[in-house]
């Protein structure tokens, strides 16, 4: 099991957002987590990547126990966020982003690595010399996902990436992502665009109001009369 | 006008400019990645140019080996206040900063004033060469020069770090969103650490400079120039290392030739700081960012 979170249970203040959730990701799959606004998606993410700390339950990541971990101890192991919004530093070029997410790294390995992503992304090796501000959000995305592949994360979460995005980009994003994924990354992937994130995942997860309320298959999730109802609008 | 005089001001202005912006530096890095006015900087600037008479007098330090001493116990001070004061409020509220700053630059005003007694102090004899030349009739030391050319070192210097460096590249990330940096496998804590310490080396070096061309240190010299440096990192925009260094020389620029050729026209001296205050404050209602500042966006 690379990722097996047990139990979590976290509270932002007075909220409490995750309620008991537990789920796993198997090495080389694409697991999602689905649900509404709210759902405590992102407070899943955050807790996982060492963002936020847990007030209980377990966070194994290849074996050892990550919660509580601080998030730049926990990207050291390979586990990568591309957080929600991308976060990209505007007032840095894609060049200099790419750069402090090889923070650890030496010259030669940085440059490989940056080289794999312009491999997978050549428009941000076009606008290598541009501020992040300057792109468009497609191209903010592609810098975000290219940033997480650079801190070297074979585990990458991913907190709604076709957000603002025109459907055609989205579509492009994902075709990168399964790619990716093919190449040995695994993903856990947290979309309201739970159409497109059944498309590209494995397996997936239903989450309301801080519990997992269904869990499977990705297909059998998609024909799943509530999940149709609740966010496929059928 | 007589040329001769304007160019002789012009290096008085550059020495007392370069001398504010070293200073100015520190308050703009802080803020930059802090959004933090660090009220005690100005007293680290004081306690820099102290560690340098101490370097020299009980050491006997030469001036260069004085300044480096300095420097690098000064730079290790700023990251010291930083751990123990400010970083256990990183999550509260700007005022209990703020007042903990003002705070810790009262612990270091009376703290030095304790150790070392009201007699004022400076650099023994023959610290720096203070050769006095002239060329084409403009009166020159060498103790200008060496400021003059020391402090735009430093200050390429710095803008080299924080254009050219990874850590420099952490820096300016941090300052533009401190939310992501982490997930870059980057701590934050080392980032601010590296912040603090090269603001105040900067300062100290700014304390010793100080010292040699105005040779009278008191605990409290800190207060009145940390004031003025950190109007003028205002002005010049604060969070932009260049803002300061241009503010900084414009500040010295504004009250040298105040001084220089108000005088003319029956405004007295004492007139200099009202004068240079108001001129700033037109600047700041021209451009209330200041003069390299852009207004934060707020990001969704």
């Amino acid at each position: 099991m690379l990722l097996s979170v047990r139990d979590l249970h976290v509270s932002y203040g007075n909220i409490h957002a995750v309620h008991g959730v537990s789920f796993e990701v198997e090495e080389g799959e694409i697991v999602t987590l689905i649900g509404a606004n709210g759902a405590g998606k992102s407070t899943i993410l955050n807790t996982v990547a060492g963002l936020q700390a847990p007030d209980s339950g377990a966070i194994e990541f290849k074996g050892a126990s990550i919660a509580g971990r601080s998030a730049h101890d926990v990207v050291k192991l390979g586990l990568a966020l591309v957080p929600e919004g991308r976060r990209i530093f505007g007032n840095l070029t894609v060049y200099e982003n790419l750069r402090l997410a090889g923070f650890q790294l030496d010259a030669a390995e940085l440059s490989r690595r940056i080289e794999r992503v312009y491999g997978y992304f050549p428009r941000l090796q076009e606008r290598r010399g541009q501020l992040g501000d300057t792109l468009s959000g497609g191209e903010q995305q592609m810098l975000a996902v290219g940033r997480a592949l650079v801190t070297g994360g074979n585990c990458m979460l991913l907190d709604e990436p076709s957000m603002g995005l025109a459907p055609l980009l989205v579509q492009q994003i994902f075709e990168i992502l399964a790619e990716i994924n093919r190449e040995g990354v695994t993903i856990l992937l947290v979309e309201q665009n739970a159409h497109m994130a059944l498309k590209l995942a494995n397996r997936g997860y239903v989450l309301e109001t801080g519990n997992i309320v269904l869990a499977g298959a990705s297909r059998e999730l998609a024909q799943s009369p509530d999940v149709q109802r609740a966010y496929l609008g059928g | 006008m007589d040329l001769t005089f304007f160019v002789q001001q012009l290096f008085n202005a550059l020495q007392l400019g370069s001398l504010y912006a070293l200073i100015a530096l520190g308050y703009t890095m802080v803020y930059g990645v802090l959004l933090l006015i660090n009220f005690a900087h100005g007293d680290i600037f004081m306690v820099g140019a102290f560690l340098g008479v101490f370097a020299s007098m009980v050491l006997g330090l030469p001036f260069v080996a004085a300044l480096i001493v300095s420097m690098l116990l000064t730079g290790l001070l700023g990251v010291t206040i930083e751990r123990v004061a400010y970083k256990p409020l990183r999550h509260a509220s700007r005022l209990s900063v703020v007042i903990t700053a003002l705070g810790v630059g009262l612990l270091l005003e009376n703290g030095m004033l304790a150790l070392t007694g009201a007699d004022p102090r400076s650099y023994p004899e023959g610290f720096i060469n203070t050769t006095s030349f002239s060329i084409a009739g403009v009166n020159l030391t060498s103790v200008k020069i060496i400021i003059i050319v020391l402090a735009f070192v430093l200050f390429f210097g710095l803008y080299a770090i924080v254009q050219r460096t990874k850590w420099g590249m952490a820096m300016r990330a941090i300052s533009y969103d401190k939310f992501a940096v982490p997930l870059m496998g980057v701590s934050q804590n080392q980032i601010i650490s590296l912040t603090f310490l090269l603001g105040a080396s900067l300062a100290a070096a700014g304390g010793i400079l100080w010292g040699t061309a105005f040779p009278v240190l008191s605990p409290y010299m800190g207060l009145r120039v940390g004031w003025k440096a950190f109007i003028a990192a205002v002005v010049g925009g604060i969070g932009d290392i260049r803002g300061a260094m241009l503010g900084g020389l414009l500040l010295g620029f504004i009250e040298i030739y105040t001084v220089a050729y108000g005088k003319d026209i029956g405004i007295t001296s004492t007139w200099r700081d009202p004068i240079v205050f108001g001129l700033l404050l037109i600047i700041l209602v021209v451009r209330p960012t200041g003069l390299f500042g852009v207004a934060r966006r707020q990001k969704v």
